[in-house]
């Protein structure tokens, strides 16, 4: 099955498959498609596919696009019933491999340049944005999308999700962390020369154009797009800046960014299930032209409790991103996974304890990463512990993790505004303070004396006796075990 | 009469018949609902002391019990000249 090459493919595929609904009925953009995306996602539900929007004839919804692994696998162009490592597998296989650069096509083979609106016909308004959640700080135009940048020097493009409120009819202003590339690129360039960046929103973009837009990865996300894709992601050029977009992306959003002028941002629903960032003056961006398909879907991703893409695929990404990196540094890690159910706060990793302080190793480099201001919790089993298997993890945890020697607390690291049990002063300033579970055997105990011997039935009985009582089961007056 | 929202962190920032400069959205229906101005403005708990009214919100998102009649005074334009 090949993968998905747009947000409508995808679509298409999700109804096939049953797991999108196709939603006929009239649909509020205030508050009722938030709730039923929200609905969906926690009921891990079909995703819906909302095709009559109240006020706006001719557009659409898409929500909770990658809030299941079955949609991941669709998204991939696997089996939807593929099991979690085998997707993990894929991914890790994909982005591996050698990157697949973009190509550029012709406005005229663009569908994005289906309709395009400039100057006094720009508004904002035009487009069903939603108001996701009840008491939001704004309708938010990006909540499923990729906020598309080059940097002034480098030249290399940035796509990050980040998540963008409608201020009026031309302005939005967005959460961009001051550590992201973004962020970044900003405070290092544009801040100090009072220069405008100029930037491009794509909404409705083919899911893996997305699951770029918010991975953790060092590859620019065109490549990473075609590398997971197995194909060149299609871009076409701006209308008003030098800046190239998905052409099959549903609206396109171009502008600028303010680098000395703000406006106030949220509350809004966040991944950790709360509304925790406070309402602040955020980055700024002006629209100046805005293009969309015929019968345009946005898509919506509704963050709130799990589970949800903020916590799903970003889980999934982050951990695999640190399997990565780990790796790369010559630690024999066995896997890292992130629970969703976590909203991608704790990374498990697995590892063989070879030699002292592997776990201290582990979280330094984790917690000191591009990707360390995300999570806050690293808790290192040893290899025979399944990563999956939170039963086992917890056992681990609760058993061998030594309350004076095994927890290790790092303060005054990066954090975000969006931790809940973070002070006010934290979230101001991206305060983080992180904790390592070391939940290792010490390589200088004596592994016959005084590593206790962990009592399973798999750990303790011999195979024979195992197949026996394996094989007798059902003889002994048991149901079947699935 | 028109419906506007406020948010604040404390309803005590809204100090009655003073000059106040605020950031509030329209709840009027329509496609441009939740689209804010920033304003000079005069706030009052008599509901009928002006025409248009307000609606408060606090620091997450909770709707205050409180309820404020409001008079726009005018448009504040805080964008830098250089934008404009
Ligand atoms: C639905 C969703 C919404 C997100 N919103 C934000 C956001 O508002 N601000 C932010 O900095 N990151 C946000 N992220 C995470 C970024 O997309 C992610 O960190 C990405 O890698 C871009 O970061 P970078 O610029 O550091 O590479 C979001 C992720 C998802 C899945």
């Amino acid at each position: 099955m090949a993968a998905p090459r747009s947000n409508r493919e995808f679509i298409d595929a999700c109804v096939r498959s049953g797991d999108a609904v196709r939603i006929q009925q009239e649909v509020d953009w205030e508050n009722e498609a938030g709730a039923i995306v929200r609905r969906a996602c926690e009921l891990a539900a079909p995703a819906p596919f909302m095709e009559k929007i109240k006020d706006y004839p001719g557009f659409s919804y898409f929500g909770a696009p990658l809030s299941t692994y079955r949609r991941m696998a669709i998204s991939l162009g696997m089996d939807p019933n593929s099991t979690l490592p085998e997707i993990g597998r894929e991914y890790l296989k994909r982005t591996n491999s050698e990157p697949i650069p973009p190509v550029l096509v012709d406005r005229k083979d663009a569908p994005c340049k289906e309709n395009v609106l400039k100057g006094a016909d720009v508004d904002l308004c035009k487009l069903p944005v939603p108001l996701v959640h009840e008491g939001d700080g704004g309708r938010y135009v990006g909540t499923w999308h990729a906020v598309v940048t080059k940097h002034p020097v480098r030249g290399d493009v940035n796509w990050g999700m980040y998540r963008q409120m409608m201020f009026d009819s031309r302005t939005m202003c967005g959460a961009v962390f001051p550590f992201s590339d973004l962020g970044k690129a900003l405070s290092e360039y544009y801040l100090p020369r009072g220069e405008t960046c100029p930037f491009a929103t794509a909404i409705g973009l083919s899911p893996l154009a997305a699951m770029a837009a918010c991975a953790p990865s060092p590859i620019p996300e065109p490549e990473l797009t075609g590398m997971l894709a197995g194909e060149p992601v299609k871009l076409v050029k701006c209308e008003t800046n030098d800046l190239e977009v998905p052409a099959d992306a549903e609206i396109i959003l171009e502008g600028e960014i303010f680098p000395d002028y703000k406006v106030e941002e949220g509350p809004f629903g966040e991944y950790t299930g709360y509304r925790t960032s406070p309402r602040d003056f955020r980055v700024t961006f002006r629209v100046n032209c805005i293009t969309f398909r015929n019968n345009a879907t946005m898509t919506i991703s509704n963050m709130g409790v799990p589970q949800d893409e903020g916590q799903l695929l970003r889980s999934f990404s982050l951990g695999l991103e640190l399997e990565k990196l780990l790796k790369s540094q010559g630690i024999p890690v066995t896997g890292v996974y992130m629970h969703p159910r976590s909203t991608h706060h704790m990374m498990i990793v697995g590892v063989k304890p070879t030699y002292s302080g592997i776990a201290q190793q582990i979280a330094q480099l984790a917690f000191g990463s591009k990707l360390g201001p995300w999570f806050h919790m690293v808790m290192v089993v040893d290899d025979k512990t399944d990563i999956y298997n939170w039963d086992e993890v917890y056992h681990a945890f609760c058993t061998r993790c030594h309350p004076a020697n095994g927890i290790h607390i790092y303060k005054n690291t990066t954090g975000t505004p969006l931790y809940p049990f973070a002070t006010p002063h934290e979230r101001k300033y991206s305060i983080g303070s992180k904790v390592l579970f070391d939940c290792l055997w010490p390589v200088d105990w004596d592994p016959i004396n005084d590593v206790p011997t962990l009592v399973s039935f798999k750990n303790v009985y011999p195979k024979e006796i195992q197949d026996k009582v394996l094989a007798n089961w059902t003889a002994y007056g048991y149901p079947p075990v699935k | 009469m028109n419906q506007w929202e406020v948010f604040v962190n404390d309803v005590k920032e809204l100090v009655e018949d003073t000059d106040l400069e605020l950031t509030i959205r329209t709840l009027n229906p329509g496609m441009h609902k939740f689209t804010y101005k920033r304003v000079r403005c005069s706030v009052s708990a008599d509901l009928k002391k002006h025409a248009d009214q307000l609606q408060v919100r606090l620091g997450r998102g909770q709707l205050s019990g409180s309820r404020f009649s409001i008079k726009v005074l005018d448009e504040v334009q805080r964008m830098p000249s250089k934008y404009l």
